[in-house]
């Protein structure tokens, strides 16, 4: 299991592999915000702390909205584009509330 | 009849247009005798720059004032403070009669420019600190987001001090007189546009503040309403004052306040929130209160759901659904920051007893922080549920004060 820290919600949630961040913000009851859900209006970028690499790699339209808003993209992503990938480790995600 | 080209300046001049019949804007507000949709011209001494543009239905004023002051090919520039129906209205049209011009928008707007024009038209990305030149006039960006609309920024013209604030510091009044100082009283309308627009976003209404206290402005032209030129800084003290006050002094003092609305049919919903408030009363640093929805008015749901840290909703289920006082107060988290407050709910039912889930999901739709499942009871609570209505309450209040939640999916 993977542990997912939702920094803003102060919830530790623990994972198997595939989940998606989605699931994730729904079964945690967090304040996650969500607009579009597929990836093209930007409203769910987050800052990955640590535990980029357990998540699965961004697509390429993902990339090209994460260029358009700037910023550290080794840190960014979309959350409704996010899935944890491996079996052991944490995550650690801050949306700024 | 246009009526004089209003100038703030020798060279900044307001081409927007007036809509005195408006009565209802973004469904949401009342205006009672109308309102203006401000776009502004700036020119250089290398070329123009557009400021916003209006309403789709009000483009022949604003191509009729913009005409008047200068030839589409001077036009170099167009920013876009947000891209808004209401101040980008005529930018397609805009951007056809002056092909050369550059718009500039800010990063959030890149996609729903997609929305707003349907081809593909070229566009640069202005951030905090970006500078554009008009050759004698230098025009500097900064990233004001969410106020009100996600993608909006703000910029200022340093030669004339102005700064072109988007829709903050906006009125919907109309006056064609136009400037603070010639107007009518217009001192309620900038209240009730702060408290309808921006007191959702009052986090970020005070970071946008800190960005403006950079520069010397003798001048705010907003997006609506009347141009603020006698004492900008007056204005500017409202919004930091609405944006910073906290109503509680308990919370002076490290408190958190939970508040628990309710409504009852036979007394048992009541009977649960007695218990859920005596649990979270009981929390260090927590203060409980329960209000009876029956009896408060919407201004004081805005208010009470302002100051509460957690909210916690009980209603029965009556033919399938929470009660409509339930509902009432959510809608009026349409006035207020979500983000960070912690929401839960409960109910006593007699036969279906959706009312709870049904209010929890909408809460999660508001952006609560929902760590704990809805708590529902059939008909009369038993000495034992109560006792768990008291743990709820508990629980509700440590989270409240920053208990570590831990699950597994």
């Amino acid at each position: 299991m993977v542990s997912v820290y939702l920094q803003d919600d102060n919830i530790k949630i623990k994972v198997p592999v595939g989940t998606t961040m989605k699931e994730v913000a729904r079964k945690a009851g967090a304040a996650m915000e969500f607009g579009c859900r597929v990836g093209d209006c930007s409203t769910c970028i987050a800052h990955v702390k640590s535990g980029m690499t357990l998540l699965n790699d961004k697509n390429e339209k993902e990339i090209k909205v994460l260029e358009m808003i700037g910023g550290n993209l080794s840190e960014l992503r979309l959350m409704c584009q996010c899935s944890v990938k491996c079996e052991e480790g944490e995550i650690v995600i801050s949306y700024g509330l | 009849m246009l009526g004089a080209i209003a100038a703030l300046c020798d060279d900044v001049h307001f081409i927007g247009a007036f809509d005195p019949k408006i009565r209802t804007f973004d469904i949401i507000m009342k205006t009672a005798n109308g309102s203006s949709y401000n776009s502004y011209l700036v020119r250089g001494s290398e070329g123009v720059c557009v400021m916003d543009t209006v309403k789709k239905e009000f483009s022949e004023a604003f191509f009729q004032r913009l005409e008047l002051l200068c030839d589409y090919d001077e036009i170099k520039y167009i920013v876009l403070h947000h891209l808004e129906p209401d101040h980008s209205g005529a930018l397609e049209e805009l951007m056809e009669r002056a092909p050369q011009a550059k718009l500039i928008i800010s990063g959030r707007a890149v996609m729903m420019l997609k929305g707003i024009i349907k081809t593909d038209v070229p566009f640069e990305v202005a951030n905090t600190g970006k500078i554009i030149s008009l050759g004698d006039k230098t025009i500097e960006f900064l990233s004001t987001p969410f106020l009100h609309w996600p993608d909006t920024m703000s910029s200022y013209l340093h030669e004339e001090k102005i700064l072109f604030s988007g829709d903050v510091f906006g009125s919907h009044y109309y006056d064609e007189r136009l400037f603070d100082d010639e107007v009518g009283d217009f001192a309620y309308a900038f209240k009730y546009y702060y408290e309808h627009i921006m007191r959702p976003f009052k986090q970020y209404v005070l970071q946008a503040l800190k960005l403006y206290a950079r520069f010397d402005i003798t001048t705010i032209a907003p997006l609506h309403g009347p141009i603020l030129r006698t004492n900008p800084q007056f204005y500017i003290n409202k919004y930091a004052q609405w944006s910073s006050e906290e109503k509680f002094r308990k919370h002076e003092f490290g408190n958190k306040m939970l508040s628990v609305f309710y409504m009852s049919s036979y007394d048992n919903t009541h009977l649960m929130a007695e218990k859920i408030m005596e649990g979270a009363d009981a929390v260090e640093g927590i203060v409980a209160s329960m209000y009876d929805l029956a009896s408060l008015d919407e201004s004081n749901m805005i208010d009470l759901l302002e100051e509460s840290d957690a909210v916690v909703i009980g209603s029965p289920t009556i033919n399938g659904d929470a009660v409509k006082p339930a509902w009432d107060l959510l809608t009026c988290m349409a006035y207020l920051e979500s983000g960070s407050k912690v929401g839960a709910t409960f109910g006593s039912y007699g036969w279906t007893g959706e009312a709870p889930e049904m209010l929890h999901d909408r809460m999660r739709w508001l952006k609560f922080r929902l760590p704990v499942k809805p708590m529902k009871i059939k008909l009369i609570p038993t000495d034992d549920e109560l006792d768990d209505c008291l743990s709820f309450g508990a629980e509700i209040a440590e989270i409240t004060m920053g208990k570590l939640v831990e699950m597994e999916i």
